[in-house]
This record gives structure tokens, sequence and C-alpha cells, in this order.
């Protein structure tokens, strides 16, 4: 980019050089003065110094020809470079060469996560079902005398008494591998969850912190946990990808209006660096979604 | 000679392969690349014999043939020292021993030899202002090719011989080319050797040079080479161009700058780097623009960019229209406003521009920047420029420049904000053509700053029309709130203030 050492900018002053037409525009707009405002935009001559950056490519080409290397069209023509799409949630260094794997990894890793243990689950169904099980203490009782595990494949709708009839069903009706991913039982977190919970102890102290009253998670967790759900979300893709995919898609489609109704996240500036964000997460508090003005 | 219609690169003989050149030719990029970085980046040229140009004549046609390669003499250094014997201790036949010594001289090692061994300086100076003629042009051979020399020593003993160097340059029957050369090789060899150049005239010679032989374009190249050597001293700004501003050069270099259809597109190309050399190392315009130096590279960048579009150009067009954007972006930035469209002279510059960038795209990534550059300058302050981009329906085709990177996308993405920021019909009529939902994907890119410069646009466009929806609809709510964890603060800024003041509370 701009090298601001080598560029002089010069912002002709719109004021003393302008008629009043122009006025409809930025400059003079009421939107500049609200305070807080932090765009700066303002259109710009650049005048590029001869040694400037820019023009490397360009002089490399000029003294290719005084020394006569110069390429004639058939041989090799440099082909033009395209920008790679990047993860925003930071802590998240992934990139892409396609809006597609972009999309892809962030409706896999980063839309469906949970808010009190930060695993990361494929599609807003599992989250559901995830949240239930695992942190609905309500669930845990009401699974001691009905049929509470609901099979996971969609559709099916049939309920079992255990985690295991459940995960019996699922191999033997829907030919699911016994080691699906996305169907542990609570007990199988054994060590992890202990760490993970005190991670997620002192990381929810601060959140709470910030949007305590709201009644809204903000999610955070740590580079660790986010990479191991990464590594456990990428392996079984290939396995689930026809199950989850239409279950993907079509929730995603649906979340941003549901989510535009129900809340207004708070964000705080002093989020840490490692940041793992879902957009179905906040529905990891189920019951105390409060309404902000 | 360099005449583009001809264009030849080196191939070494037959023997090598077309792989062997290839690779050859990246090591010299990167090299040159390298150089640039250091701020040494200099280039000599050297003039082949006719005999030399005659024999590669006779090659198979369709061959491409090397010449320095091809004809380099790898004699030993030793037969040097004979050859200057001779002429030293030899009274006649000065000629018959100047020649084998010019040859000897293409070798390297020879050339250091030669320099070294006493007297041999003060000899060949002697033969070059002798009475005999013949001698005079064989000793300016020998001059050429040590000013050629990869070895400062050796170009820098050519000192001596400057003042004769620029007298012959106003006379009649020397070859003014080769003195030309000559000059240009060693004008950037140190500044001592400029401070001499700049002390012994050069300027008004150069200059004399151009008007008194400006029917023949070999010279008229060579000069201009020699030019823009002169122009590449560091301190060009404060020594060299005030005295070329003041001499009549502008305006010759200005004259030749349209391509003669017989001779080619040579010397318009080293007027042109001259004029970008001058317009980018120092940012005295004002005689320039007087001249008319924003209008005539502007219409000439017109009809050579059209003829890159339709793609029927001559090889090597692309070296002259890289000088000219350079100019025009930068004289463009002198210029004031209100006078834009006087100073262009009614040319019209935007539709050009845009189908350059995109013709430029895949032949040259670099030039398509440059080009996006100079869209930028043009519309930065002008909304006639910025309306003309709308009417003429030139903004489907910048938005298809956005997925490409090395700076291209985010130059458009400052056009795109130009016109943006000057009337929100302007912002309404760029949501109508796509811009938004081109936003969308603009605003998932790893480069930070095409994030940032997309945000900026996107608030401008979402001040000033009513089609939030349209934007939260194509997924751009999400895109919002996942930037608002990205590690720049600026960034999270700018995301969270769209969001809490403009998206959030329009529902």
């Amino acid at each position: 980019m701009l090298q601001p050492d080598l560029v002089q900018f010069i912002a002709m002053g719109g004021s003393q050089t302008h008629n009043g037409d122009e006025e409809e525009g930025f400059r003079g707009a009421a939107e500049q003065q609200v305070e807080g405002n932090p765009f700066t935009f303002s259109p710009q001559l650049l005048r590029l110094h001869r040694d400037h950056q820019l023009f490397e490519d360009g002089d490399v080409f000029r003294h290719m020809y005084l020394q006569d290397l110069f390429i004639s069209e058939a041989e090799e023509q440099p082909v033009p470079s395209v920008s790679e799409f990047g993860c925003h949630i930071s802590g998240c260094r992934a990139v892409f060469s396609t809006l597609h794997e972009y999309e892809h990894h962030y409706n896999s890793l980063h839309r469906h996560v949970c808010c009190s243990c930060r695993r990361s689950l494929p599609s807003a169904r599992l989250l559901d079902i995830h949240i239930q099980e695992w942190h609905d203490a309500l669930f845990t009782i009401l699974a001691q005398k009905q049929d509470m595990y609901l099979c996971l494949v969609e559709g099916c709708g049939q309920k079992f008494r255990t985690s295991q009839q459940r995960k019996d069903h699922l191999i033997r009706l829907h030919k699911y591998p016994p080691d699906f991913r996305f169907d542990k039982s609570r007990k199988e977190k054994g060590t992890r969850e202990a760490s993970g919970e005190q991670r997620t102890d002192s990381a929810v102290v601060a959140a709470d912190d910030v949007c305590r009253s709201e009644g809204v998670c903000e999610v955070m967790c740590g580079v660790e946990s986010n990479q191991l759900e990464q590594e456990e979300s990428m392996e079984t893709h290939a396995s689930i990808e026809e199950a989850a995919q239409s279950e993907d898609f079509s929730a995603s489609a649906q979340t941003p209006e549901t989510n535009t109704e129900r809340l207004k996240p708070k964000y705080s500036y002093r989020v840490p660096k490692t940041v793992c964000f879902g957009h179905g997460s906040v529905r990891g508090f189920r019951g105390q979604r409060g309404r902000r003005k | 000679m360099w005449r583009l219609n001809k264009v030849r690169h080196k191939a070494g003989g037959h023997a090598n392969s077309l792989e062997e050149l290839r690779t050859k030719r990246r090591e010299k990029e990167r090299a040159l690349r390298q150089a640039r970085r250091d701020r040494q980046l200099v280039s000599k040229r050297l003039l082949l014999n006719e005999d030399e140009e005659q024999d590669t004549m006779e090659v198979t046609p369709g061959e491409q043939v090397s010449f320095t390669i091809l004809y380099t003499d790898f004699r030993s250094p030793q037969d040097v020292v004979t050859l200057f014997q001779k002429l030293q201790h030899g009274s006649t036949e000065k000629e018959a021993f100047l020649r084998p010594l010019s040859k000897a001289l293409r070798n390297p090692s020879a050339q250091l030899t030669f320099i070294k061994l006493e007297n041999s300086m003060h000899l060949l100076v002697g033969l070059l202002t002798g009475s005999d003629a013949r001698c005079r042009l064989q000793a300016v051979r020998c001059l050429h090719e040590l000013s050629h020399s990869p070895h400062t020593s050796a170009a820098s003993a050519c000192l001596p011989a400057t003042p004769y160097l620029l007298t012959y340059l106003s006379g009649q029957s020397t070859k003014f080319t080769l003195c030309l050369y000559t000059l240009g090789n060693i004008c950037p060899e140190s500044e001592k050797v400029k401070e001499r150049l700049l002390a012994q005239g050069i300027i008004p010679a150069l200059a004399g040079c151009i008007q008194n032989h400006r029917h023949n374009l070999a010279v008229v190249e060579a000069a201009g080479f020699a030019l823009f050597q002169l122009l590449q001293s560091k301190d060009a700004a404060q020594k060299v161009i005030p005295a070329v501003l003041a001499s009549s050069l502008p305006s010759q270099l200005l004259s030749v700058l349209t391509p003669d259809p017989d001779f080619g597109l040579a010397p318009a190309i080293e007027c042109a780097w001259c004029l970008h050399s001058l317009t980018s190392s120092s940012e005295d315009h004002g005689e320039l623009l007087a001249q008319g130096a924003l209008k005539q590279c502007c219409s000439l960048l017109v009809s050579l960019g059209g003829a890159v579009a339709d793609g029927n150009t001559d090889q090597g067009v692309e070296l002259l229209v890289c000088p000219l954007l350079r100019c025009v972006g930068n004289l463009l930035s002198s210029c004031p406003s209100e006078a834009l469209h006087s100073e262009l002279g009614g040319v019209d510059l935007v539709a050009p521009l845009c189908e350059l960038v995109v013709a430029l795209l895949h032949t040259l990534p670099a030039l398509a920047k440059e080009t996006a550059w100079v869209l930028n300058n043009l519309t930065a302050h002008s909304t006639e420029s910025c309306s003309a981009l709308l009417t003429l329906n030139l903004v489907p085709r910048l938005l298809e420049l956005l997925p490409f990177s090395q700076g291209i996308n985010t130059m458009v993405l400052r056009v795109l904000a130009n016109v943006a920021h000057k009337k929100k019909e302007f912002c309404i009529r760029l949501a109508e053509l796509g811009l938004l939902s081109a936003l969308t994907a603009t605003l998932k890119m790893a480069d930070q700053n095409v994030v940032t410069l997309s945000l900026e646009v996107l608030f401008m466009m979402i001040v000033s029309c009513p089609q939030v929806e349209q934007f939260v609809s194509q997924g751009g709510l999400s895109v919002l709130e996942a930037i608002q964890y990205n590690s720049d603060g600026e960034v999270r800024r700018r995301a969270t203030y769209l969001l809490e003041q403009h998206i959030l509370t329009e529902k």
C-alpha cells in the first residue's frame, strides 16, 4: 500500500475550490459533526514521487527494455493476483482464496458457537440440541422421567430416554458412524470440561463485567479451545456434509433476521485479542433474552 | 537500434533454449527490483556497429537474435595491450588498429586492462581530437565500449573526453548517436561526472541537438536517453531540473511525444520517460502545464489507450503508456480543480481510463494499478468526472475490478469513494448499480486497507440512501457484526458506529 513517507498527500481543501452545489456532499453534512464519528474519508489527490513503491513494476519494465530484455507479447503474461478473503474474527487467522470458502469457514466455525463451553457446532439445530442437553438443568431433570434425547437427524423426530439409546438409533437407522463428533455425551468431556470450565469462568467473569445486566452473552474464548474445535469440526466435515449442509444453509439464512429482531448485542472495545464469535451463540442463554432499547 | 517495430530480445544464439532465456530474464528482473529498492537502478545502452547489425539481418526469418551476447568478443585482455602498443608507436594505419581495439574493448576485463595502461586514455582522447575523421569515429567507438563497462572505473575513465563529445554534438559530421549514448552511459556513474557534465553545458548541448536534428529520430532517441540518464541523479530536483525547465527542452520533449508511424515508438518513449522524471522528481509543474503538457499527454494517452483496448498495437506501446500515465497522474495533482477542464482542453479522460484499466489488467496488472491511480486523481475533486463515470455506465466495469489485489482494488475503492463523496444522488445511483453487494464481498477480504475503505464507502452510502434493507438482506449485517471482532481498533470502531448509529436504529 501507499507508504506515507514517500507519498505527498495534497488534500485540496474543499471549501476553497468548490462552489456551493457541492455542499451536498459529505463535507458539509451534519453527519461529520456527530460526536464520535470515526469516518474520515475525503477525496485526495495523490502525488507520487518517482521512487514510490507503486512505480516499481513499471520502472523494472522500463529497464528490462533498456537492457534488451523486453518481452514480446507471446511470452509469459503476468497473472493479476486476486485478493484473499480473511476471517475477521480476531485470533482466527484463516485466509481463503474464494468467497465461498470464506463463507463456508465462517458458517462452520464461528456461527454456531456455544456460549458456555465454546464448542463450535455446524448448525443452529445442533447447537440448540447441544445447549439443551449440556447446559440446561431443567433438561437433566426432565430426562429422568421422559424421553428427552432428540434424534439428531432433522425430520426424524424420535426421542429417547438416554443418549446411548439415541446413539444406537443413529447408528442403526441413520447409519451414522459410532464416533460422530457432534454427539459426544456429556460425561465424555471429562478433563477437557474441567479445564474448559476454568477458562470459561475467567472469560465469563470478564464478560459479565461488561454486560451483566443485559442478560446477553458476550462470547469469549481462548485460542486453544477454538483451534481444538476447528480441528474437530474440520475432520468430520466429510462425513456429515450431506446432513449438515442443508441444515447449515437454511439455518444461516434465517439467523440474521431473527437475531436482529431479538437482540442488539453490546460489544466492548475492551474485548481481548482472541475472541470467538458465533451468530447463534447468543442463544446460549435462552431464557434471558432481553430487548435492548 | 531499438526500433520497436522490430522488437528483439536476448536469445543468446541458437543453442540456448527458451527456458534458459526465461530463467535469465527472471533473474534479471529480480536484480532490477532489488536495485530499485536500493535506489541504484541504472541501465546503460550499447550501440552496435553497423557491421554487427548487418550480420544479424541474415538470420533465418522468425529467429530472434541476441546482440551483445553473440558478438561479445572474448579475446584475451592481452590483445588490448598489443594493440595499444601498436597505436602508440605507429604513425600511419592507426585506424587499422583502432577497429580491432574497439572490438576487444567489448570484454570487461580488457576494459580494465586498457585503462590501467599508462597514457592509454590520453592516446584515445588525442585520436578523438585528431585530424583523421575516421580515427575520430573509431576513438568514439572505443570510448563507447568503455562507457558501457560494468566497472565504474572504466566508465569514469572517459571523463577527459566529455568536453569533446559535447562539442561534437553541436557539429556537423560526427556520429551523434554514439556520442550521445556514450554520454548517457557515463552520466550516472558518479556525482563528479555529473557535475562536470553540467558545468560543461550538457543541458544546452542536448537541447541544441534535438532542435537541430529533429528530423533524425535516431538522434532524438539517443538525446532523450542521455537526458533521462541525467535526470536519474539523486539530487536532480535541485541540480538538474531547474536548468532543464529553463531551457527549450520541455517544449522539445513534448513535440517528440507523438510517435512517428515509420520510425516507431522509441524516441517518444525516451522523451516520455524524461517527462515522467521531470514531473515526479519535482513539484514545480508550472512550466510544463504552461506548455500544455497535460493536454498533450492526455490526448496521446487517449489514442494509445484506445489502441491497447482494441488489441491492435505495436509491441511495446505500454512502454509509452506507462510514463504518460504517470505524467498525467502527477500533473493532475498540481492542477487546481477549477482549471482542470480547461487544462484538459476538453479531452474526455474518464472513459478511456476505465477501458485502459480493464485492458491492462490481464497483460500488465502493474499498469492497471497506475491507471486506477490516475482515475483517483481525476475524480478526487471533479464532480463532472464522477458524473461521467455514472452516466457513461462505467461503474459496473469498476466493480469487476474489485476482486483484484496488489493495490488495484484499494485504488478502485478510492475512486468509488470519490464518487460517493460528491452527492447523495450519486450514492443512490451507485447503490442501484450494485455497489452494496460488491461491498459485502470486499468487507470480507484479508487486506485491512480494503476493509477500511469499504467501510468508508459503506458509511457514505448508508447515510445518503435509504437502502439499508438491501444491504442487510444481502448478509451485510452479519459481516459488520463479525468485523466488530477484527483485530484492528479503527476497523472495529467504524463497524460498531455504523451498526449502532445507522443500521440497527433504522428499524
